[in-house]
């Protein structure tokens, strides 16, 4: 079955979910109390967050923990009803759980297993071909591909209880594909690995994404999951969609500037502090400010004209000019919160 | 353990109070725990309720009456004297929750002391109720004198005591043998029957009493009941005092021995 | 027929999961041989001081434990373990799992996790109903084997539909993992008829905690004492709460999924 080009494969309308919490304070007479009376209050998990997604892209999710990204994945995978607003995947309404969608999707959770632990990964994905009905010779082609494609070799005849964390995130997610789903959900897919299963992992979401057209949506706060696969990102903060485009929109959008390292040639005057930092635009945005090294944080569109000027009065060894790391971005996107972008930064600096 | 003695009371207050913050939030599953203990004596008390009358009014000198008062007292022995250590140390040592305990500046029996003494009087509050329901629903008859009642308080103590110290130094088996399920069951058939849960013990063959008062199953919960029913004469009962403090100086020897070599071998295999 | 493939593959999956221990053979032979043995001492402990108890003779009780026992491994093999493990998803998150998969939720939890050597006391069971019954020199017709055969699986059914009601319950009190407790501990007090209980514990047994259909009743089957209308009823019982587990069961997993408050 083919999706025309031109109808997106996920749309999400105005998606609320509010979660009911019991809280009690902590002491004997709360303790008591709580026998005959609970107290809850409504948690937004999901404030109302639309978008759309074409098949085949693979979107990433980006926020920390308890941002609503897990809830809003929960939600498309129809494991959650939502509290209010809408959504379709493949056509269906996800929360309905109607078997022809549930063939047609995947989802893998970080940490979690559902292989049975004390026998061969391959009589576990027995049970999962009879459970969605695929073909025998089908099933033996695409465990062929995907053992080759994770480099399990081996390792599938193993019970999952003898494998290692990488090895058993491996198996989780060829069993999780078996049945050529056509939509991927991904929750921290690449949670508590090393760096090097991590790096494979990722490979392979994009092999896969690239071999097939499956529509990946993944929730991370890795920034390198989403750098390494991830053309769109979403970040996802109090339930609230603060941002929804591509990663160098992000930065551009959310960190106002950039930064100049200069190694300064030995035997010179160090430069005055006040001027430095009346060129770079304010006394905290010079990051360093020694003998040798000169670091300064300065607006984009002062960058040009900063470093023209630091070369023409300074002696220059090197100098380097770089975006701000991207997590230090993120840092700066969740710690501000909704309504934080380019503009508040002006404002604050042209004090 | 270097903890100074006047600092003990302190720790358990604190202890105290955590428990029963942590024990009321899981009450639910305190009220299921609790369920458990007490079918069983009302089970057997209908039972042998029902042989007394099958067999015109009384069963080797108990009459339906007196099966009644001694299940019901029974079932508050029980659960006044009753652990779970036995079943649980294992899973605390497999699971990682015993490093901790040892890291601290207190002996890890305190820890289960606090525990156990919470449970049995939050439990307790329940177990009171239910106990003067069945001793009315089933036309108990309860006529102590005074001297049964006074004596019933040191029996009962002495018993909680041995049955706990006994049954935590069973427990330190979980150091040797990685699967204690098959000896926590032998255990509690031993106590099931020899304490007198099954039937009083005077019901038993001549030959099975005898070993019953040799081990200390007896003097754990059938004692004090036998004791305030007003069964046993004065001498028997001070015979019964000898016996428990007996066991629980045996208990306190091997649970020192047990836990000093238990100790040794859990540092050796590695937590 | 697809959902008999599944239970199938999935049972199949259950054993040799379980086979992968093979101590625990040995642990549960001593485990079912030392309850075999308290169960009949106590028998001829109360047998020691009478001929009868309520009605009921030394081998008609024999027979009681067999069936006893029966019952408990046939619960205990597929039933108990599958619904433990299905209160430890809710607890773990992986039920999340099974209901992203195009089969039936509550087919795929209910055969979960086999503990194949509880069949040992089916095995058990078996024998010691057939030395009581021989000792009572009752004479089993094939019309009575059929009664006893349709009881017993109408009292099993009785049983799984309940564990599933007490399982299903851990959507709301998910603190509570202990609560299939309850029915072990209710389950104890079927090693006597039910019939000897005052009548506020006969409800209790029949009614709340469906005991008394799993054990009493068919070893009444088996002795020649049923009457008509109780196996009517607990036949009927049994499809009553089939249907009423399977309601409760969607109910619980609406609530699960967030679609009720």
């Amino acid at each position: 079955m083919t999706l025309s080009a031109t109808r997106p494969s996920i749309r999400v309308t105005d998606l609320r979910k509010t979660y009911q919490v019991p809280e009690r304070e902590g002491g004997l007479r709360a303790a008591a109390g709580s026998i005959l009376r609970r107290t809850s209050r409504s948690v937004p998990a999901v404030a109302g967050i639309s978008f759309e997604v074409e098949p085949g892209e693979i979107v990433g999710f980006l926020g920390p923990n308890g941002a609503g990204k897990t809830t809003t994945l929960k939600m498309l995978s129809g494991l959650l009803y939502p509290t209010s607003g809408e959504a379709t995947a493949l056509g269906h309404v996800p929360w309905r759980r109607e078997p022809d969608f549930l063939r047609r999707m995947t989802l893998i959770m970080g940490q979690r297993n559902q292989l049975a632990w004390d026998i061969p990964v391959v009589d576990s994905f027995e049970l999962n071909r009879a459970i969605y009905g695929v073909p025998r010779d089908e099933y033996a082609e695409r465990l062929k591909e995907l053992v080759e494609l994770l480099e399990l070799g081996d390792l599938v005849r193993k019970p999952v209880r003898n494998l290692s964390l990488g090895e058993r995130m491996k198996c989780e997610v060829a069993g999780s594909l078996l049945h050529r789903p056509e939509v991927l959900f991904l929750d921290e897919p690449t949670i508590g690995l090393d760096v090097t299963m991590q790096r494979r992992i990722r490979a392979f979401i994009a092999e896969y994404n690239a071999r097939t057209g499956a529509t990946t949506l993944l929730t991370s706060h890795y920034m390198a999951d989403v750098e390494a696969l991830c053309r769109r990102v979403i970040v996802i903060h109090h339930g609230v969609l603060l941002y929804d485009g591509d990663l160098a929109g992000l930065v551009e959008r959310f960190s106002p500037r950039k930064t100049i390292s200069i190694d300064l040639e030995a035997g010179q005057k160090p430069p005055d502090a006040g001027w430095l930092a009346e060129l770079a635009g304010g006394p905290d945005a010079v990051v360093q400010h020694s003998a040798e090294r000169l670091t300064l944080r300065v607006l984009r569109s002062e960058t040009a004209a900063v470093t023209t000027r630091l070369l023409a009065t300074l002696s220059v060894r090197d100098l380097v000019v770089e975006e701000p790391p991207i997590d230090e971005v993120i840092d700066l996107v969740f710690a501000a919160g909704p309504g934080s972008d380019v503009e508040s930064e002006r404002a604050g600096a042209t004090r | 353990m270097t903890l100074r003695l006047g600092r003990l009371p302190a720790v358990y207050a604190a202890k105290f109070r955590a428990e029963i913050a942590l024990q009321v939030a899981y009450r639910g599953a305190l009220v299921i725990w609790l369920l458990g203990l007490l079918i069983e004596p009302i089970v057997y008390l209908v039972v042998w309720t029902t042989v007394a009358r099958g067999q015109g009014g009384q069963v080797g000198g108990f009459a339906a009456g007196d099966f009644a008062a001694y299940f019901t007292i029974l079932m508050i022995v029980n659960q006044l004297t009753f652990t779970w250590h036995f079943h649980f140390f294992e899973w605390r040592v497999r699971n990682g929750f015993f490093s901790p305990m040892l890291l601290r500046p207190v002996h890890p029996i305190h820890n289960d002391v606090a525990e156990n003494l919470t449970f049995k009087m939050l439990t307790f509050t329940v177990v009171g109720p239910v106990a003067l329901f069945l001793l009315a629903t089933f036309g108990a008859t309860l006529h102590p004198e005074p001297w049964h009642l006074i004596a019933f308080v040191p029996t009962l103590v002495l018993a909680m005591v041995l049955r706990f110290l006994l049954e935590w130094t069973l427990a330190l088996a979980a150091f040797w043998i990685t699967r204690t399920v098959a000896l926590n069951q032998a255990y509690y058939v031993a106590v099931l029957f020899l304490s007198g849960q099954v039937a009083p013990l005077s019901l038993f063959p001549p030959a099975v009493q005898a070993v019953a008062s040799v081990l200390p199953f007896r003097w754990m919960v059938a004692f004090p009941v036998e004791t305030v029913l007003g069964r046993l004469a004065p001498g028997e009962v001070l015979a019964g005092f000898g016996a428990q403090l007996g066991w629980i100086i045996v208990s306190l020897v091997l649970m020192r021995v047990i836990w000093r070599a238990g100790i040794r071998r859990y540092s050796a295999v590695g937590a | 027929m697809r959902s008999l493939g599944l239970i199938w593959l999935s049972l199949r999956l259950g054993v040799l999961n379980a086979l992968q221990y093979r101590a625990d053979f040995f642990i549960q032979l001593f485990q079912s041989l030392v309850g075999l043995v308290t169960a009949l001492a106590a028998v001829a402990l109360v047998f020691g001081q009478t001929d009868e108890l309520g009605g009921w003779s030394r081998d008609e009780l024999i027979a009681l434990v067999g069936v006893f026992l029966l019952v408990g491994g046939l619960i205990n093999v597929v039933i108990r373990p599958s619904m433990e493990k299905l209160m430890e998803g809710v607890r773990l998150g992986t039920l999340d799992f099974t209901l992203t998969k195009p089969a039936d939720a509550q087919l795929l939890v209910s055969v979960r996790q086999v503990e194949v050597w509880r069949l040992i006391d089916v095995a058990l069971g078996t024998v010691v109903i057939v030395i009581g019954i021989a000792r009572l020199g009752e004479q089993v017709g094939p019309e009575r084997a059929v009664a006893f055969g349709l009881v017993l699986v109408a009292g099993v059914a009785i049983i799984y539909s309940f564990l599933l009601i007490l399982s299903t319950l851990a959507f709301w009190l998910v603190r509570l993992e202990n609560i299939l407790v309850i029915f072990g501990s209710m389950y104890e007090a079927g090693r006597w008829p039910v019939g000897l209980y005052p009548p506020w514990l006969r409800v209790a047994l029949t009614v709340v905690v469906p005991v008394a259909f799993a054990i009493t009743v068919p070893v009444e089957t088996l002795v020649g004492r049923l009457e008509p209308m109780t196996l009517v009823t607990t036949v009927g019982l049994a499809l009553a709460f089939l249907v009423g587990s399977r309601w409760f069961w969607k109910f619980g997993l609406r609530h699960y999924t967030g679609a009720s408050a």
